[in-house]
């Protein structure tokens, strides 16, 4: 799919994601860019753990060493460099905090998933051609870097290792690394061979957008508009005491993004669809 | 006639190395040739042609001395971009030259390198693609395609920058046996039907053998033969037959004086072996399995497969790629769990990855060995004579200090073998061990194979090289789509086998070669009496 209308959508819930402050506005951009992973090719369940153990992480952590909140709700023994007094505000705080990482972290992976990344690469070739490439280098070696981290994994666990302990699952990284780096070799040596690094280089012509990827780019462009709008309006507070979330701009701003992000759900399986 | 390759007294050395890659080589290459470069692992094939394009010495450094002229360009004053506008170089290995996520605009990218008019991009690159049977595979990811899919997607994205040579390096290295043929035959198309001169470095020379203009034959940097394939036929019976067609090494060996190169040739001369049903001899079970299922997401790998392997037995598992059969090889020996089925069988049981490097985790050859024993908690002194025993026994005793990388091809591929024999297995299941060899080693590995079955050891060899279960295996299992076809003897289902059958089994009814030349000296003798 085109990265225009994906990026669009995808960087309106990134930007709602970090910088709206209404927790429904946040949980809202989180589960707009969910519908928009669900609706991208697999595999989708690697961004999905990532984000949420990241997230449950933050909001486990966040109350021990936040010490704001004027609503304490338990407090625990003293610990050097923990706080233990856990307030109401600091827990919202960290369901907030995790919303925003799934929500960045989903609206990126939707992105990788749903974006065609050769049409990435070549729009970021024209203006940072080195840059693209060594993106294009990259892009290609992940999958073969997973695939010799697969080879050494089981031709160790063969040997008898026990690699679900740190020590020999790490002394892999090594030889991983050396594999990673013939690989590059070999990829840059196909490259050369291919003409790269000669004369000027021209490139393909993009087909125009399709029907699909018309009604996404409209979706991703009022989804701008709205968090572009909301965000110097959304002025909620988590401390010292939480406000009140059921303000018109934040109810507003969720229920739009929301909105947005199921029809960009349906427009990106539209987009899959074989035509 | 004009040249499209000239070589005059080159000479390469790489950075660092001992000796040189290239050593005088002086080779004229003329237009519409095809010409079949053979030679041991480490005789400068891969080097040659990458001289030919210009990547040594301006990719790789080091020296090289003498003159290059590809299409007219002397490498020396032109870079391998602009050689490439002319020359095209399909590497190895199908998995690390493609650049592009999707096969059109993987095509595309040779063509954006030259500067091409955009207009003309991808009409061309749909034309390259269709021109070698890959049209529908256009809009697919490369990273998803099989090593086939793929290597005809690299020779499309080549033949689509319009260059009038083609250089292969071990193209057919990681395909089955079907993908191998269909890719000679559409290199040999290429060549017959556009004139496109093609410089052909090979292994699995069975199908190719007869169709070249020429055979070139390298040994330590030099060329040592250079004429046609009856003549080349005629020099290597001599010096290397292991580099020969199958069927023309059974006559060698039967000291034959008609070298036919293909197997109708031989059927023309002498009469296939009549076929007999033969029984393996018992042995018991290693590992049994049965009904056994395993899907990855969505795709069935297996699908009720059920076989016995054997202990004391070369077993070849063969079957066409997406067959199951690393599955399979994995499952039984319990570095994956089955979805459903049985799998009986205890004792310690060792999988030989086809990739050897896989199995270079440390830094010296004798800790390699050692680390499995270490994983085992084998106590030092009896780990240290294990390791000493099995370094002798794989002849690695004088590399034990060595780092593993630094070793050659066939070096590696008997360490990662030691590193696994050293817990005494008593299944061993060897992935592929025949990517990339050549003849010698894999009569070397045939051998060694052997031995190990001869010391009470299961061998299970996973090929796709089905003259190497020929030669090295007396029990076959053949798979197709999850399931095991056929459990038997090898001379009746690779001799005998229809679709699976070896070379010398098409042409004789013979499995291996020594078989083959007995057949044809009984023959012989028969005649003369």
């Amino acid at each position: 799919m085109s990265p225009l209308p994906v990026g669009l959508l995808c960087a309106a819930l990134l930007a709602g994601s970090v910088a709206l402050s209404n927790p429904f506005a946040i949980a809202a951009c989180a589960a707009a860019a969910g519908a928009l992973l669900w609706a991208s090719p697999p595999p989708r369940a690697m961004y999905v753990w990532f984000a949420a153990t990241s997230a449950l992480l933050v909001f486990l952590v966040n109350p021990f060493v936040s010490v704001q909140g004027l609503t304490p709700i338990w407090s625990g023994p003293q610990i050097p460099l923990l706080d233990t007094e856990i307030t109401q505000e600091e827990l919202v705080f960290g369901i907030a905090a995790g919303l925003r990482l799934i929500g960045s972290a989903m609206a990126v992976a939707a992105f990788v998933r749903l974006a065609d990344g050769d049409r990435v690469l070549a729009a970021l070739a024209r203006v940072a051609p080195r840059s693209a490439m060594i993106a294009a280098l990259a892009s290609r070696l992940l999958p073969t870097l997973e695939q010799d981290a697969t080879g050494l994994a089981m031709a160790s666990r063969s040997r008898a290792a026990q690699l679900h302990r740190r020590r020999p699952a790490a002394a892999l990284a090594a030889p991983l690394v050396g594999l990673s780096l013939e690989r590059s070799l070999m990829l840059a040596e196909a490259m050369e061979a291919r003409g790269y690094g000669g004369a000027v280089r021209t490139r393909t012509p993009q087909p125009g957008l399709n029907a699909p990827e018309r009604v996404l780019t409209a979706i991703g462009i009022v989804t701008c508009a709205v968090v572009a709008t909301a965000i110097p309006l959304d002025h909620y507070r988590y401390y010292d005491l939480l406000g009140d979330p059921f303000t018109t701009v934040g109810l507003a701003t969720a229920a739009l993004v929301g909105l947005a992000g199921a029809a960009g759900a349906v427009a990106g399986r539209w987009a899959r669809r074989p035509r | 006639m004009s040249h499209a390759l000239r070589m005059h007294d080159v000479r390469y050395r790489y950075p660092d190395a001992a000796r040189p890659a290239l050593d005088g080589v002086s080779l004229d290459v003329e237009q519409g040739e095809l010409v079949l470069v053979l030679g041991e692992s480490g005789s400068g094939k891969s080097t040659l042609l990458r001289a030919a394009l210009g990547l040594v010495p301006s990719f790789h450094g080091g020296e090289l001395a003498g003159r290059v002229v590809s299409e007219g360009l002397d490498t020396r004053e032109h870079s391998p971009a602009q050689v490439a506008r002319h020359v095209g170089l399909v590497f190895q290995d199908p998995e690390s030259q493609l650049v592009m996520r999707r096969a059109d605009h993987e095509v595309a990218f040779g063509l954006e390198n030259l500067g091409c008019d955009p207009r003309e991009i991808l009409p061309r690159a749909e034309q390259a693609l269709t021109a070698v049977a890959a049209g529908h595979l256009a809009e697919r990811e490369t990273g998803r395609l099989s090593g086939g899919e793929q290597q005809r997607v690299a020779i499309a994205s080549v033949l689509a920058m319009g260059q009038s040579t083609l250089l292969l390096d071990e193209p057919t290295s990681q395909l089955d046996p079907i993908a191998a043929e269909e890719l000679l035959a559409l290199v040999t198309r290429i060549n017959r039907d556009r004139g496109i001169t093609v410089v052909l470095a090979e292994h699995r020379t069975s199908r190719i053998f007869a169709e070249a203009d020429r055979v070139v034959v390298m040994e330590a940097g030099r060329i040592v033969f250079d004429g046609s394939p009856a003549e080349a036929a005629a020099h290597l019976a001599g010096s290397a037959p292991w580099l020969l067609p199958p069927v023309t090494q059974a006559f060698v060996a039967a000291h034959r004086p008609e070298l036919p190169l293909t197997v109708r040739d031989a059927r023309r001369l002498a009469a296939p072996a009549s076929a007999s049903r033969r029984e393996l001899p018992a042995a018991a079970t290693v590992v049994g399995l049965t009904s056994v299922t395993k899907r990855y997401g969505e795709i069935p790998a297996l699908r009720g497969a059920t076989t016995a392997l054997r202990a004391g037995t070369v077993t070849a598992l063969v079957g066409p790629n997406g067959a199951g059969k690393s599955t399979l090889a994995r499952i039984a020996t319990g570095l994956e769990p089955p979805d459903g089925g049985r799998v009986e069988g205890d004792g310690v049981r060792g999988y030989v990855s086809q990739n050897p490097a896989h199995h270079a985790v440390r830094e010296r050859v004798d800790d390699e060995v050692a680390y499995a024993l270490e994983n085992l908690g084998v106590a030092a002194p009896e780990r240290a004579r294990r390791v000493a025993a099995e370094l002798s026994r794989f002849g690695l005793e004088e590399l034990a200090s060595r780092h593993p990388r630094d070793l050659s091809s066939g070096e590696r591929q008997r360490l990662a073998i030691a590193s696994v024999t050293v817990m005494r297995p008593q299944l061993l299941v060897l992935d592929e061990p025949t990517r990339g060899m050549d003849g010698l080693r894999k009569l070397a590995l045939a051998e060694l194979v052997g031995r190990l079955a001869g010391d009470g050891c299961g061998v299970v060899v996973v090929t796709h090289d089905i003259d190497f279960a020929a030669e090295a295996a007396e029990a076959v299992t053949t798979m197709a789509r999850g399931r095991v076809l056929a459990d038997g003897c090898s001379v009746d289902l690779l001799a005998h086998g229809g679709f699976f059958a070896c070379q010398v089994g098409l042409a004789l009814g013979c499995a291996t070669i020594a078989e083959a030349g007995a057949l044809l000296r009984t023959e012989t003798e028969r005649a003369g009496v």
